[in-house]
């Protein structure tokens, strides 16, 4: 009898365990898979980078007999002809290319000119892909021959540069961390002013009845719609109205950071009231004993208070922000610009990962990268709140 | 505090915020009211000569589209009723047996200082945006079920399937699920806790028998809200799913869609009924979650209460 309860109870101990040893797995996993998956594109020139490459054909209208005096490396290969240095590399897919690694400042080079335009000034920089060399009378020099053998050509009096071909790199995100910053900025102008106001409305002003009830339930059911449904209201109603009141033709910023302030609104109400809540009674009499109006005192005396719940629930929005997908899909579309504008569409963050993982074939690698962005966000947001959190508890110590 | 106190200035602040509280009242009544007009548009109209599309058949079919887009009308989401439940349910299944034993581990048997880290942690996964599961989905999931389906000499579609959103939904709902349930363990009266050990049970036997017993109702909670969530999840569901135009399916290696999957494919359109009737799916959708809700409280008020 009594070894049968042991044994039950060893049993489901050992459930217990494993439970929370799975729980933990579970972070673990993601935050493991999505670092060793993401780590090595992560540079500052992912963040600064153009997410669509492009390729330039020039011609070079100086040609240059000055010589250069370069330092190359083992690795890399000097053209003192033209002040060049180019190196053997490979890019994301594991292609070999040639990278040029320096372009001295008075280099030809600098100075090409378009050939689709024949006008237009373009130069040669830095981490840029080097990709044709094709000459007067001699044969090109072509990324299959190497560096080596392209710096050699270059390097030869005799040969006259007819036409360059060169390539931007593609695959940054510029773009999408410009739209996350202004969906952020954007959606708590308007969240804010609203959700604080409201929360003011329901705690301090809003008389004890039926109506007040009703609409308190009706901003509270907000928080059990789902996102997706967020996007059908903003393709319905926000993205005619930005239409109608602005330049934008379709789906655009202000429409989606429109749709996410809805989003943001009833954690935002809630979280104000319950700060608004533990401001003492007492503060209000003594404000309103002193001869202040209930205006002054709500605005004077009870909201300065509730400073640290106004932040908490900025921060927590703006881990929303950052995460939220489904809804910015149908308001925002999920086509990756590199140059942003607030009235037409682009990619948040997130929606960049959706847009890549849903492509042909999906780009695991950059989406790991976005997402290790995404997680250091949230992390710090979860971070700051709890600091707000614990400098509360303090004052209320002291 | 009677509006009889007020002087003009709060009239004018008071009036001024009761226009605020209405905004934020009335987003609600716009979502309804515009969602609906615009899902019942495919069964009222004739779209643009194509007819109209039947309000039963679209639920109880079993196809979502038979024929070419913008020439037929025979749209069917009965299969992706059953499949969103199917697969809601099946999730819950993983995550609530786990997700309830995470929270008594947090609330009655680690040290302090553990349960602190732990509450930090559940904090952090459920504060992890959904299309990072949805990626760790594709990235580690896939893979792994790919090769178990392969083993069980099952050619799957790369992984995705009813298995792959089950999984991707269970780690989602965990934190939902030990947060809640944590929360109203951790409250449940100690006396009766004292009482079953002074009538001689074991710790592990209370744990199991009283506190979780009388926990009940905030755990079931806790089920509740992390089905809510998972019928409405969408992106994470879309990339793992695999986007199965016809159903319902049952097979774990098998590809599948939910209604929200299908709401997110091939959104090129801007009108026509292909764009209409994804407002219909969010009608479905909003019922779906609602009547969840409602059985599941029925439940909940039926067995629960008994020990508290």
């Amino acid at each position: 009898m009594r070894n049968k309860t042991r044994l039950s109870d060893i049993l489901l101990n050992g459930f217990v365990y494993l439970a929370t040893s799975l729980s933990v797995l579970a972070l673990g996993l993601i935050f493991f898979y999505v670092f060793t998956e993401g780590k090595d594109l992560l540079s500052l020139d992912l963040i600064r980078g153009n997410y669509h490459s492009r390729n330039y054909v020039a011609t070079l209208p100086q040609s240059s007999n000055d010589s250069f005096n370069l330092q190359p490396t083992e690795q890399t290969f000097a053209i003192e002809r033209f002040g060049l240095i180019l190196e053997q590399s490979e890019n994301l897919a594991g292609d070999s290319v040639i990278r040029v690694v320096y372009v001295a400042e008075d280099s030809p080079f600098s100075q090409l000119v378009l050939q689709e335009t024949g006008n237009e000034v373009v130069s040669l920089k830095e981490g840029m892909i080097m990709m044709r060399i094709a000459y007067e009378n001699h044969p090109t020099s072509l990324t299959s021959r190497g560096a080596a053998a392209m710096a050699a050509d270059l390097n030869d009096p005799d040969r006259v540069v007819r036409e360059v071909m060169f390539a931007q790199v593609g695959g940054g995100i510029r773009g999408s961390i410009i739209t996350t910053v202004y969906l952020i900025g954007l959606t708590l102008m308007m969240a804010l002013p609203l959700g604080v106001l409201s929360a003011i409305f329901f705690n301090e002003f809003a008389p004890r009845n039926m109506i007040t009830k009703t609409m308190r339930t009706f901003t509270e059911t907000l928080t059990g719609v789902p996102s997706i449904i967020f996007g059908l209201l903003g393709i319905t109603v926000f993205v005619p109205l930005t239409i109608r009141i602005t330049p934008a033709s379709g789906s655009n910023l202000i429409a989606g950071a429109m749709t996410l302030a809805v989003i943001l609104l009833p954690t935002i109400i809630r979280t104000t009231e319950e700060a608004l809540k533990v401001v003492p009674a007492d503060h209000r009499f003594a404000s309103l004993a002193l001869g202040a109006n209930k205006t002054q005192t709500v605005f004077k005396v009870v909201l300065p208070q509730a400073i640290p719940g106004i932040l908490t629930a900025t921060f927590l929005g703006i881990g929303r922000i950052i995460g939220e997908s489904a809804a910015l899909i149908f308001v925002l579309g999920a086509a990756i610009k590199d140059s942003v504008n607030i009235y037409q569409p682009s990619t948040s963050l997130a929606v960049h990962i959706w847009a890549m993982m849903t492509d042909e074939p999906a780009n695991v690698a950059l989406s790991s990268t976005i997402a290790i962005i995404i997680l250091m966000i949230v992390l710090v947001m979860n971070l700051s709140i709890k600091g707000v959190v614990s400098l509360m508890i303090k004052k209320g110590r002291a | 505090m009677g509006s009889k106190s007020l002087s003009r200035v709060d009239r004018i602040t008071y009036f001024l915020l009761t226009i605020v509280g209405l905004i934020s009242a009335s987003f609600i009544v716009f979502i309804s009211i515009f969602i609906a007009l615009k899902g019942v548009l495919p069964f009222l109209t004739d779209n643009l000569g194509l007819g109209s599309v039947s309000l039963f058949k679209f639920l109880t079919q079993t196809v979502w589209l038979n024929g070419p887009t913008f020439v037929s009308t025979a749209y069917g989401a009965g299969f992706l009723i059953v499949n969103t439940l199917y697969i809601a349910f099946l999730s819950l299944l993983i995550s609530f047996p786990i997700g309830v034993l995470t929270a008594l581990f947090i609330a009655k048997i680690a040290p302090k200082k553990i349960a602190g880290i732990l509450r930090t942690i559940i904090e952090l996964l459920s504060a992890i945006p959904s299309i990072v599961y949805g990626l760790v989905g594709v990235g580690f999931f896939l893979p792994i079920i790919y090769s178990l389906a392969r083993s069980f000499g099952y050619s799957s579609s790369g992984g995705s399937g009813t298995l792959a959103t089950v999984f991707v939904l269970a780690l989602m709902s965990i934190p939902t699920i030990t947060s809640i349930s944590e929360v109203s363990i951790r409250s449940v009266d100690q006396s009766i806790e004292h009482a079953s050990l002074a009538l001689g049970a074991t710790f592990t036997q209370t744990r199991f028998k009283i506190t979780l017993l009388a926990a009940k109702s905030g755990i079931f909670s806790g089920a509740i809200l992390a089905i809510g969530r998972s019928l409405g999840e969408a992106t994470a569901v879309s990339l793992v799913a695999g986007n199965a135009r016809s159903g319902p399916t049952f097979g774990l290696f098998d590809i599948t869609s939910t209604i929200t999957s299908t709401m997110l494919t091939g959104l090129k359109e801007t009108q026509g009924i292909d764009y209409d009737i994804r407002f219909s799916l969010g009608i479905v959708l909003m019922v779906v979650i609602l009547l969840t809700n409602m059985i599941l409280n029925y439940i909940k008020k039926k067995v629960g209460n008994v020990h508290a």
